[in-house]
């Protein structure tokens, strides 16, 4: 844990026999590419093991690095091919807290704000740091994981997932209606819980949550043929409760194979489980059978999510789809957005009942959005039905007001492990010619703007700019006194990474500090920088951003349009909407 | 001289004088130990070396290279060093985890003492039959069932009372009977469940369907009975009671707790002997009147920072 960065790994060995004399430690080390060799040489004594990332919600953005290894060294295939044969696996919920993704990298996401965890382990309770969102999720490594494959030839973060307890007693509490801490006294009564005791004197315990599992697919209860589907990434992780989920894709799964009797034989044989690469191309868009039934003992679902992952000229991007959901609820004609289910939480007694949701959601689902040139992934969600969260359970038992400091209900989950889409060279080649690269816009000509340049273009400014990969046009604001704010981009616009919530921002009127230094225009997503270098060519300006891997995909307009959304003809003309068809999005 | 005749004879001055020679005689054994000299003098032995290049061996798999060989004698030098420096500084003084560390090597050592010996057969067998041991390794009871499922997702609220209605239809029906799965629901996952014992039948159906099933009747269908899935008609084919094993069928269950009674017992026995050898001096009861008005608000326990560890 250097600097009270979280990096910490699980290792799981395959065979009981078959284990090293002594275990490695941090005390032996504690860059994660130490272990990684470490690995490598027991892996070649026979004793094959593979890791599993631990709290990388607390790694301060160190789990999930895109440039440069724990000792600042240039990331290269090398690194990649280390961490990819030995860490297979990333534990997506834990009682500290979920490492999915975070509503300021997912926007556009409504379940993203989910037991959120954001502290420092172990950190003085003086010290003014604070834990950094960009690189300790794994959704946003699965995006640059494929972006670094198409744009470098290589992909460390191939992650299946997992979930863990990390408690520090003997046992575990996975539920909410029976959540007992994990950290011995620390937490160990409701009391101490509820009057929000600050563990290691930091963090209030009111921000715990029950621990997570991981659900293996594997041919027989044993511990090598639990451990090899472990490496196959055939898991999924579960935030408590025992839901089950399968995910399989393929190109030619219909509606029917999931009403077969033997289903699941029919599914492996149709395409591949989570966790692999899809087969290669057989149609025009993969389809995807996906299952999930309830615990037993717990909440009903509300609803199956697909989250796409996909990357095009560095730049990467997500999507969500409801896919098959309890009731009778009408997906959003525009959005396909599926309202949320009714709550039966009664906040005053913290109960529920199961009157609503559904036992077993399945369906087969076909990527209506498919680009076969583009590196892509899939990974599916599981939604319970609201349920009383465990603050707002005991603070009825206590007979206090449920804490205001975490919300009063959850939604319990499951995250399937990703199926990846590799596009064959051929198909790759046709987009990799399109985009705009720094290197050609320098071999054409281009220059850089020093910051005297950049402060006369920019510095009291307004700048209309369109992202040449999306085609999203948007103005941005430079205050003369170093603000900064982007305007005209819709909630659902398909935002590249880490811009943040800007529709937001731009209709709070929100803005985020810039200053222009060394030749780049740097702004802060919460704590991390990213810096805009202005290129010229001709009487045209153009924009790399720093995490878009050698693009310059931002154009300045000379001129901004008149009108931000003009109606095409059949919107124009009064039709019914849905006759009327965008050109875009 | 009467005077120094008389101190001669004090057993105090007796003590003085043998506390003054067991000195001298400790500082002579002791010479080069525990001097100061002594103390910025590190030997590392032969078996020592070969211990560090044993553990580099086990962790990679190789020989160190010398650099490597280096740099461990400088990390084990180091420790030494800094191991040292702390001691004369005191600071194993007060301190939690050397406390609990030294308490806990000290357990160790009693239960290991206590624990080294093997038990034979007839020994264990005693063991098991008496009092009320053998209970603790009863064997919970078995249940093998078939079920039919009515889902409240196709069904809604309706799927208690069309379980109820197919249950009057397949009342009478053998087992494998066709009639009862055509009345119902494709069921998630299996229809057949061989030898469960409740504890699995309440985490694969919910506790309350766990508890139901025992109270059914074998031999024919019966229902209906709610699981946390929906509602159920179940044929139980057997129920086998819960029954405590022959000793033969538990031996090496039996062995394993008698080693782990044994520990504990050693480690009870050999605690109270250490216990007997000191005195514990408690503070009397408070006075109430002191206490109400010199004691401070009670506060809520802060956990310390470990500034460590894997939290």
């Amino acid at each position: 844990m250097p600097d009270n960065r979280n990096l910490h790994r699980n290792i799981f060995f395959r065979d009981c026999a078959q284990v090293p004399a002594m275990p490695y430690s941090a005390l032996d080390s504690a860059h994660p590419e130490d272990l990684w060799n470490w690995m490598d040489t027991q892996r070649k004594a026979g004793h094959e093991l593979l890791a599993i990332s631990h709290n990388a919600n607390l790694s301060d953005g160190w789990m999930y690095p895109i440039d440069v290894d724990s000792f600042g060294r240039p990331i290269d295939a090398a690194w990649a091919a280390s961490r990819d044969r030995n860490e297979r696996l990333v534990e997506i919920k834990q009682i500290k807290g979920q490492s999915e993704t975070h509503p300021l990298l997912s926007p556009n996401d409504e379940f993203a704000n989910y037991e959120i965890g954001n502290y420092l382990l172990g950190l003085d309770p003086e010290s003014g740091r604070v834990d950094r969102i960009s690189g300790s999720y794994a959704r946003q490594a699965l995006k640059d994981g494929i972006t670094m494959q198409d744009t470098r030839g290589y992909n460390p973060y191939k992650l299946g997932m997992a979930g863990g307890s990390d408690s520090h007693n003997t046992g575990s509490p996975y539920r909410q209606d029976n959540f007992y801490g994990g950290h011995a006294a620390a937490d160990g009564t409701a009391q101490t819980r509820m009057s929000g005791a600050l563990l290691g004197n930091t963090i209030d315990v009111r921000l715990l949550n029950p621990g997570g599992l991981t659900g293996v697919w594997a041919e027989e209860n044993t511990r090598a043929s639990i451990w090899d589907a472990m490496y196959r990434k055939e898991t999924f992780g579960v935030s408590g409760p025992h839901i089950k989920v399968r995910f399989f894709g393929g190109w030619g799964y219909d509606g029917k194979v999931l009403t077969q009797a033997n289903w699941i034989r029919a599914a492996y044989s149709g395409g591949v489980p989570m966790g692999a690469d899809l087969p290669p191309v057989k149609g025009k868009a993969p389809t995807f059978a996906v299952w999930a039934v309830k615990d037993p003992t717990s909440g009903n679902l509300d609803r199956i999510q697909i989250i796409k992952g996909w990357t095009k000229h560095g730049q990467s991007f997500e999507k969500i789809y409801d896919v098959a959901w309890a009731g009778h609820r009408q997906a959003d004609k525009w959005t396909g957005e599926v309202p949320p289910i009714e709550s039966t939480v009664n906040l005053e007694t913290a109960t529920y009942t199961n009157t609503v949701g559904a036992v077993e959601l399945k369906t087969v689902w076909t990527d209506p959005d498919f680009d076969p040139s583009l590196h892509a992934f899939y990974y599916a969600r599981v939604l319970e039905i609201p349920t009383p969260r465990w603050t707002t359970i005991q603070a009825h038992q206590l007979g206090i007001a449920p804490p205001d400091v975490v919300p009063p209900t959850v939604q319990e989950r499951a995250w399937s492990s990703p199926i990846w889409y590799v596009p064959a060279a051929a198909e790759a080649r046709k987009v990799a010619s399109q985009g705009l690269t720094v290197a050609a816009l320098t071999q054409k000509g281009g220059t850089t703007l020093d910051d005297a340049q950049l402060k006369k273009l920019l510095v009291g400014k307004a700048l209309w700019m369109r992202n040449s990969v999306t085609g999203e046009l948007f103005k941005v604001s430079y205050t003369s006194d170093g603000q900064t704010v982007v305007w005209n981009v819709g909630r659902r616009a398909t935002l590249p990474s880490a811009t943040g919530n800007v529709a937001q921002d731009a209709y709070l009127g929100v803005t985020t500090p810039y200053t222009i230094e060394k030749g780049k225009v740097v702004t802060t997503l919460s704590q991390t920088p990213y810096a805009d270098t202005f290129y010229k060519l001709g009487d045209t300006y153009y924009v790399a951003r720093s995490n878009e891997f050698g693009y310059a995909n931002y154009e300045v307009l000379p001129k901004g349009p008149a009108a931000v959304h003009p109606l095409e003809e059949g919107e124009a003309r009064g039709k019914s909407q849905s006759e009327g068809k965008r050109a875009q999005k | 001289m009467s005077d120094l005749g008389r101190i001669s004879r004090e057993p105090l001055v007796h003590f003085l004088l043998l506390g003054v020679a067991l000195f001298a005689v400790y500082g002579y054994v002791h010479r080069g130990r525990g001097g100061v000299e002594s103390s910025r003098q590190i030997a590392l032995t032969l078996d020592d070396l070969r211990q560090l290049d044993m553990y580099f061996q086990s962790q990679w798999q190789r020989p160190p290279t010398a650099g490597e060989f280096n740099s461990l004698i400088e990390d084990k030098i180091q420790e030494e060093v800094l191991y040292r420096e702390g001691l004369a500084m005191g600071l194993d003084k007060d301190d939690t985890i050397v406390r609990r560390r030294m308490a806990q090597k000290v357990r160790f050592l009693a239960e290991d003492v206590a624990a080294a010996r093997e038990p034979t057969t007839a020994e264990l067998k005693a063991w098991y039959y008496s009092g009320k041991t053998s209970e603790r390794f009863a064997l919970p009871g078995r249940i093998t069932f078939r079920h039919v499922y009515f889902s409240p997702d196709t069904r809604g609220p309706r799927a208690h009372d069309d379980a109820a209605d197919a249950l009057v239809k397949v009342a009478g029906e053998p087992e494998d009977s066709r009639a009862a799965p055509l009345q119902a629901d494709r069921f998630m996952f299996q229809g057949y469940y061989a030898d469960r014992s409740s504890e699995q039948l309440a985490k694969d159906f919910g506790p309350r369907f766990a508890q139901a099933i025992l109270k059914v009747k074998p031999g024919s269908w019966q229902g209906p009975i709610e699981s946390g899935y929906g509602w159920h008609l179940v044929y139980v084919e057997s129920i086998i009671p819960g029954r405590i094993p022959a000793f033969e069928e538990a031996e090496s269950d039996v062995k394993t707790a008698w080693l782990a009674n044994q520990k504990a017992q050693a480690w009870h026995k050999a605690y109270q002997d250490m216990r007997a050898r000191y005195t514990v001096l408690l503070p009397g009861p408070p006075d109430e009147k002191t206490v109400r008005a010199s004691a401070p608000t009670p506060r809520k326990e802060v956990p310390t920072s470990s500034g460590e560890g894997p939290l």
